[in-house]
């Protein structure tokens, strides 16, 4: 019953792709196919609710001698995220993509989406390492065709780093689980743990260090995050919205999965994935407060988010080794943590990302430099875009802001609960999450100030047309779950919901610090009372005027950009932030210098780029220039190489 | 008899955050050889405004009229939550350190939306440091809380005064002496006082709050200055009762005790703006571009503090 839900949700994309070549350029087509993707998620999500009503056990969904897949209470929990989104995004594309139809070729958007969504959802359900391989991969290619579906320069060239991260991370993690599963592809997951256990420290660490390179450049972590910004805004908004919003919770998926293969996580490897975690999150949201392109902030930020994710995930790994009884309470309070964020973040980066769609194709434009003034135009969008900021700079009352703060004070129960030196690295881990969510509340009130508030900066901002409803309700609808997630998640969450995946395991309401929504909410519904009657009693006479201006009249030039409204930050923070700021002076008049054009060129190049990335490319072509020496082009002296290599292999064989 | 204890709290609260900055504004005027205004005058500023005439610029929107509700109901729950009068009335739940810090923050983001919904240029260089303000400091703000947290074994604000109430002040003030430096700092910031903002400019370059507030007028700006006001008046007595935690009330609360916090309430309030008033007047506004030296002396403060009550929970 629960299977044949799976089933439909993993054949009907497919039907999808197939459906959209057959139909052609069609606008029934085009509906048609997006409606199968919406159903195909339906099913899902319907999957998803029998599974948690029923008893939740482990449910074969399809079995062949070669493969199978397998659903359990860990992978339906990623799985009911792929379909809400499908399901979303979907929906939204109806409208959404008819727009873009000179842009992209829909059939064949759409055939990369099919293979997307079910290469998505084949990773969380392969039962075997070949399995998980394939889909994986399918996953990557199919995304590296959303990248680059509008042909551009800079889709390709996005595109094309997404292209070669993706492999790296595919090899590693080929080489990572095979070297894990004893060299046998076709091992089963318990097969591979069981393989794992005859294994040194020393090669189940180097299985480790791939397996997380290999995951962490999919989710986005540093310094393998580079290709994020670049290839996600790229995709159109609705595969935006899936790309960050759930490919990287199948990357979190993979990791937490592959952590139950191993007999046993020593510290080290908590200490590294928590560091790389906090890293990631920092430089994600200091990126995205300096950048101005709408997409790009909510891609940077996604790394910021899966950052915390991360570091959460490491927290709780450092924190069910170590040998004191706080540890393991902690750990599973953390693991609520990383659930309820893996919802909130899905749930407000793909509102935010189909929110920017739409606001992008009516302003004709990314850069947020050249908006303003749209709540004017679109009162109620611009609530939906407001909450949906706020629930991403997780303030209450919305879903985040009770992750989040299930996290800091889990920490910081770690100061109490925890001896000397341990208590000092949760003292420094709390106050660098407090920073990253401090800048993460800059990010999006900027982003939400200068998008609709003031006065429009274009004439495309200044004329856009009315809101249609088809595109405003989908991030509506995440606007409404994110609020939902605030009430209801954390009491859902404390009731052993999650019972069953090891890691979300023994879940309790942390001792000593009870965390009701509930009353945070009687208090701000109370105060809403409060407000209103006295909005009744200040009935004052209103005059409607210009801003107040000295005098002289004032111009939308005038106003603070989003460039301008982060420049503090890019002064803070220039030692990791390297800009490059220069006046290009050109003079017009020979005689006197004063009469030039003056032009101010700056970028923002990444510390990574300077520290990692050029070093790393310049030592490999270095390798290659020595490399070179041995293709002489001598016909002789390659066939010297094989007799060499031919010899090689038969003394390893023998 | 705890919600009663809890109404007067908030009203207390609210009825003496305009005495506040005027005592503050008249020890300030003293420092300065003037004879200054009366105390009294923050409340008739807030009654004329209250009558007046309100102008909302054309190039706002819905948010601009929102902004003062959330604001004001932020700066209430802030009146509600902090223990400024009495401990022990609340669930520890509600005063929840991160809670508060979560309800601050969003009354300074709702404030930043004021600033930028203009269309000037005042309003959105005050919105921009404002946020600058806002957001650096919260690493110092969790991080402090999260030590007096430590110390005294509880996670609201209600039970680290009541901690604080209940032990020997000797015992105590010396492991909390460093955070609650820390805690200062952050009241400064978080409040748009000297060195961080100067409240008395109109002055493009100094200021910040005053520059976010520019384009409200009327009842507006009345709930805006009441807020900031209230807020302001709220972390100084938690200041004070951590750094003094004498006659604040504690259960059972019989009338003769309520009397004796009423007037220790008092006495704490006018030295806490006097010493405000004394910072103000003895040191200069730090540039805006040094604010991250503030900021990161803020948090090293914080972390110290961190430590110490670390070490001193260890022994």
């Amino acid at each position: 019953m629960v299977a044949s839900f799976f089933v439909a949700s993993l054949i009907l994309p497919l039907v999808a792709g197939v459906a959209a070549l057959l139909l052609l350029r069609t606008k029934a087509g085009h509906m048609l196919t997006q409606l199968v993707f919406a159903l195909g998620g339906l099913s899902g999500v319907v999957g998803a609710t029998l599974f948690y009503a029923s008893d939740g056990a482990s449910t074969v969904v399809f079995h062949t001698a070669l493969f199978s897949l397998v659903v359990g209470t860990l992978s339906v929990f990623f799985l009911g995220i792929i379909s809400v989104g499908v399901l979303l995004t979907s929906l939204y594309a109806l409208e959404g993509l008819r727009r873009y139809k000179s842009v992209y070729s829909l059939p064949w958007l759409a055939v990369a989406s099919a293979f997307f969504i079910f290469g998505m959802q084949a990773t969380v359900m392969a039962s075997s390492v070949a399995g998980f391989l394939v889909a994986w991969e399918l996953m990557s290619v199919a995304a590296y065709f959303l990248v680059i579906a509008d042909g551009t320069e800079e889709s390709l060239h996005a595109g094309f780093s997404f292209f070669i991260m993706a492999h790296i991370g595919f090899a590693s993690l080929v080489a990572g689980f095979l070297l894990l599963s004893a060299g046998n592809p076709f091992a089963e997951w318990p097969e591979v743990a069981l393989a794992a256990k005859t294994m040194t420290p020393a090669t189940l660490s180097v299985a480790f260090s791939l397996l997380f390179i290999g995951f962490g450049s999919k989710a986005g972590l540093a310094p393998l995050h580079q290709w994020l910004p670049m290839a996600h805004p790229q995709a159109p908004s609705h595969a935006s919205a899936l790309l960050s919003g759930v490919m990287l919770k199948v990357a979190l998926f993979g990791f937490i999965q592959s952590l139950f293969l191993f007999p046993s996580v020593p510290l080290s490897w908590g200490v590294v994935v928590l560091v790389v975690g906090l890293v990631s999150a920092f430089f994600g949201v200091l990126h995205a407060v300096v950048e101005s392109d709408m997409k790009r902030v909510l891609a940077w930020s996604s790394i910021e988010n899966m950052g915390l994710i991360f570091s959460g995930v490491g927290a709780a790994m450092i924190l069910r080794t170590l040998p004191y009884e706080a540890g393991p309470v902690l750990a599973s309070s953390i693991a609520i943590f990383v659930a309820l964020h893996i919802i909130n973040h899905f749930l407000f980066k793909s509102g935010l990302f189909m929110a920017a769609g739409v606001i992008v194709s009516e302003v004709h434009s990314r850069d947020m430099d050249i908006m303003g003034g749209l709540a004017q135009k679109w009162p109620i969008f611009s609530g939906v875009f407001l909450a949906l900021a706020l629930a991403a700079a997780a303030l209450p009352p919305f879903g985040t802001f009770f992750g989040e703060w299930m996290y800091l004070q889990s920490l910081a129960l770690a100061l109490v609960g925890l001896p000397l030196p341990l208590s000092v690295v949760a003292g420094l881990v709390l106050a660098a999450v407090a920073l990253v969510s401090g800048l993460a509340i800059v990010a999006f009130v900027k982003m939400f100030s200068s998008v609709f508030l003031g006065r429009a900066r274009n004439e495309h901002a200044e004329h856009v047309g009315m809101m249609p409803m088809s595109l405003m309700w989908p991030p509506m609808v995440c606007a409404i779950l994110s609020i939902v997630a605030g009430v209801l998640a954390f009491p859902f969450f404390s009731s052993h919901f999650m019972d069953g995946a090891s890691i979300m395991q023994d879940v309790v309401i942390v001792q000593g610090a009870s965390m009701n929504a509930w009353i945070l909410w009687a208090l701000i519904a109370g105060l809403a009372i409060i407000a209103l009657l006295l909005a009744r009693f200040l009935r004052v006479p209103v005059r409607i005027t210009d801003t107040w201006d000295c005098g002289q009249p004032l111009t939308s030039r005038m106003e603070y950009t989003a460039t301008g409204f982060s420049a503090p930050f890019r002064f803070f923070f220039r030692a990791f932030l390297v800009s490059r700021k220069e006046m290009i002076v050109t003079p017009i008049s020979s005689e006197n210098p004063w009469i030039a054009n003056r032009r101010l060129e700056w970028s923002i190049t990444s510390t990574w780029e300077r520290l990692f990335y050029r070093p790393v490319g310049q030592a490999l072509l270095r390798f290659a220039e020595y490399a070179r020496k041995f293709q002489s082009g001598v016909v002789q002296m390659y066939l010297l190489f094989v007799v060499i290599a031919l010899v090689g292999a038969f003394i390893f064989a023998l | 008899m705890t919600v009663t204890i809890l109404i007067l709290q908030f009203f207390l609260v609210l009825a003496a955050a305009p005495a506040t900055v005027g005592i503050v504004r008249k020890i300030k005027a003293r420092f300065q050889n003037r004879r200054g205004a009366r105390i009294t005058l923050p409340y008739w500023s807030l009654l004329s405004l209250l009558r007046k005439e309100m102008t909302i610029t054309r190039h706002s929107s819905w948010v601009f009229r929102i902004v003062p509700f959330v604001v004001f109901g932020s700066a209430l729950a802030l009146a509600a939550l902090i223990p400024s009068f009495a401990v022990g009335i609340l669930a520890a739940s509600m005063s929840n350190i991160f809670l508060v810090g979560a309800v601050a923050a969003l009354g300074s983001a709702f404030l930043v939306f004021g600033g930028m919904d203009t269309g000037s240029t005042f309003g959105n260089m005050g919105s921009s440091r404002e946020m600058t303000i806002a957001s650096l400091i919260e690493p110092a703000v969790y991080v402090s809380l999260a030590s007096l947290a430590t110390l005294s074994g509880s996670w609201s604000l209600d039970g680290i005064a009541l901690f604080f109430a209940a032990s020997k002040w000797v015992e105590i003030i010396l492991p909390a002496s460093l955070t609650l430096v820390a805690l200062v700092f952050v009241l400064l910031a978080e409040n748009a006082r000297y060195p961080v903002d100067n409240p008395a400019t109109h002055l493009e370059l100094t200021m910040v709050h005053e520059a976010m507030v520019l384009e409200y007028s009327g009842p507006y700006l009345a709930m805006l200055e009441y807020a900031s006001w209230i807020k302001l008046t709220a972390m100084l007595m938690l200041v004070m009762n951590l750094v003094a935690p004498w006659g604040i009330l504690t259960s059972p609360f019989a009338l003769g005790a309520t009397l004796i916090a009423l007037v220790a309430f008092a006495i704490k309030l006018g030295v806490g703006a006097f010493v405000i008033a004394f910072i103000e007047s003895t040191i200069v506004k730090m540039r805006f571009y040094r604010m991250q030296e503030y900021m990161s002396l803020a948090l090293i403060v914080a972390l110290g503090g961190l430590a110490i009550s670390l070490v001193s929970i260890a022994v």
